[in-house]
C-alpha cells in the first residue's frame, strides 16, 4: 500500500473506533488489539503491548497509544492522522449533544441525570486508579507509593509533579 | 484572573461555573488545556481537577464531577470530551477546537521524541525502576482524585451504591464497560427519579 492509502486505512479505523469508546479508550484495548494486530497485520502482539507500555510514560489522555500506533505503522503523519481520528468523530458527536444538553439548562431533568451520573463517573476513576495500581503494584514499596500519592492527592493540595518526581527518584535509587 | 468583572449582559441563569467560564479569553482557555496536557503524566484527569477547580477556579468540585459524569456516557477519550465541552462553553466552536489542540499538542509531541529515543534507554535498569516508582504513584493520583470528588460531591446513598458498583464491576470484575454502563445509568436514572417524587 502506499502512503496516502495506509493513511486512508488508520483515519477510517480509529475513527470508527472513536464514536464506539464509550467510557474512553482504554476500555476499548482489546477491540484496538484485534484490529490492529489480527486484522490490519500493522504490527504483532509484543510489539502492540510494548507501545501501551510507552505511552504510560508520556503526558496526555490515556488515549494517545493511538497515536504511537499510528507513528508505527505511517510515521510521524500516521501519529498526526490517528490521533485526528480518534478524538475528531467523538469530538464532534460531544458538541452536538453539548447543544442540545444546554437547551435543558434549568431543567429538573438535567438536575437529576447529572446527580445520577456523578457518582458512576467517580466510580470509574477509582476503577481505573485501581486497573493502573494493580498493573504497576509488583512490591510492597510500590503499594506504599500508590497509597502514600492516593493520600496526597485527597488530603493535601501538593503539586501532583512533585508526588510523581519524588517516587520517580526514590525508583531510581532503588527504594521502591 | 478568575474573579474578573463580568461582561454586561452575561448570559442569564447560568450556573456558577458557566458564568466564569463564560468570561475566559481564547489564550486563557488555549493555555489552561496545554498546561493539562503537558503536565499530565500518568493520566489528564487529576491535572484537569486541579486546574480547572483549585487554580482557575472556573468550576466546584461537583460541577466537575457532574461534567466527567456526562464525559463518560459519551464515546471518545473522556479528557477529549472534557476539552471539547469547557472549551464550547467558553468560547463556541472555536473554543472548543483551541482546548482540543492545547491538551493534545504536547503530549503527541512528547510522545514521539519518547518513541524515538526509547531504543537507548529501555535497557537501563535505573531508568526502568525509577518508571516503575513513577507508575506506582500515578496510580495513587488517580485514586486521590476519585477520592477527593467523592469527599466533596457527598451522594446520597443511592449514589454511593451505583458508584461503588461501577467500581465493582469495571475496576476488579472487569466486565465489559458496553454492558454495564448503560445497565448502572438506567438504574441510577431510576433511583433518582424515584426519590424525587
Amino acid at each position: 500500500m502506499n502512503t496516502t492509502a495506509v493513511l486512508l486505512e488508520i483515519a477510517v479505523r480509529f475513527g470508527a473506533i472513536s464514536l464506539f469508546a464509550i467510557g474512553g479508550v482504554n476500555a476499548l484495548l482489546p477491540e484496538i488489539h484485534r484490529v490492529v494486530v489480527d486484522v490490519e497485520g500493522w504490527m504483532d502482539s509484543a510489539q502492540f503491548a510494548e507501545l501501551f507500555a510507552l505511552a504510560q510514560l508520556a503526558p496526555g489522555p490515556n488515549a494517545m497509544v493511538i497515536a504511537l500506533i499510528g507513528w508505527q505503522v505511517a510515521g510521524v503523519a500516521g501519529a498526526f492522522v490517528a490521533t485526528l481520528a480518534i478524538c475528531g468523530p467523538s469530538s464532534i458527536a460531544c458538541y452536538v449533544a453539548l447543544w442540545w444538553w444546554d437547551r435543558l439548562q434549568g431543567s429538573p431533568i438535567r438536575v437529576r441525570v447529572q446527580r445520577a451520573l456523578a457518582p458512576i463517573a467517580i466510580g470509574l476513576i477509582f476503577a481505573s486508579g485501581y486497573t493502573v495500581a494493580r498493573a504497576a503494584d509488583r512490591s510492597i514499596g510500590a503499594i506504599a507509593l500508590t497509597l502514600l500519592a492516593t493520600a496526597a492527592l485527597a488530603f493535601t493540595k501538593v503539586n501532583p509533579i512533585w508526588v510523581l518526581a519524588v517516587a520517580a527518584a526514590l525508583g531510581a535509587f532503588g527504594l521502591a | 484572573m478568575a474573579t474578573d468583572p463580568a461582561p454586561s449582559g452575561a448570559e442569564p441563569a447560568a450556573t456558577p461555573a458557566q458564568s466564569t467560564l463564560a468570561q475566559q479569553t481564547r489564550p486563557a482557555l488555549f493555555l489552561a488545556f496545554l498546561k493539562m496536557g503537558l503536565l499530565g503524566f500518568g493520566g489528564v484527569l487529576p491535572w484537569a481537577r486541579r486546574v480547572l477547580v483549585d487554580e482557575r477556579g472556573w468550576m466546584t468540585d461537583r460541577e466537575f464531577a457532574e461534567l466527567i459524569g456526562m464525559c463518560q456516557i459519551m464515546p471518545g477519550p473522556n479528557v477529549v470530551n472534557l476539552s471539547v465541552i469547557i472549551g464550547a462553553r467558553a468560547q463556541g466552536p472555536l473554543g472548543a477546537l483551541l482546548a482540543l489542540t492545547g491538551i493534545l499538542f504536547f503530549p503527541v509531541c512528547v510522545l514521539l521524541i519518547i518513541a524515538v529515543s526509547y531504543a537507548t534507554v529501555s535497557h537501563d535498569p535505573t531508568v526502568r525502576s525509577a518508571f516503575a516508582a513513577a507508575s506506582a504513584a500515578a496510580a495513587g493520583l488517580i485514586l486521590g482524585t476519585a477520592l477527593r470528588l467523592l469527599m466533596h460531591t457527598r451522594p446520597a446513598a443511592r449514589g454511593l451504591c451505583t458508584g461503588a458498583a461501577a467500581f465493582v464491576m469495571i475496576g476488579v470484575l472487569q466486565w465489559p464497560l458496553l454492558w454495564v454502563l448503560p445497565a448502572l445509568i438506567a438504574v441510577a436514572l431510576a433511583l433518582e427519579w424515584r426519590a424525587a417524587r
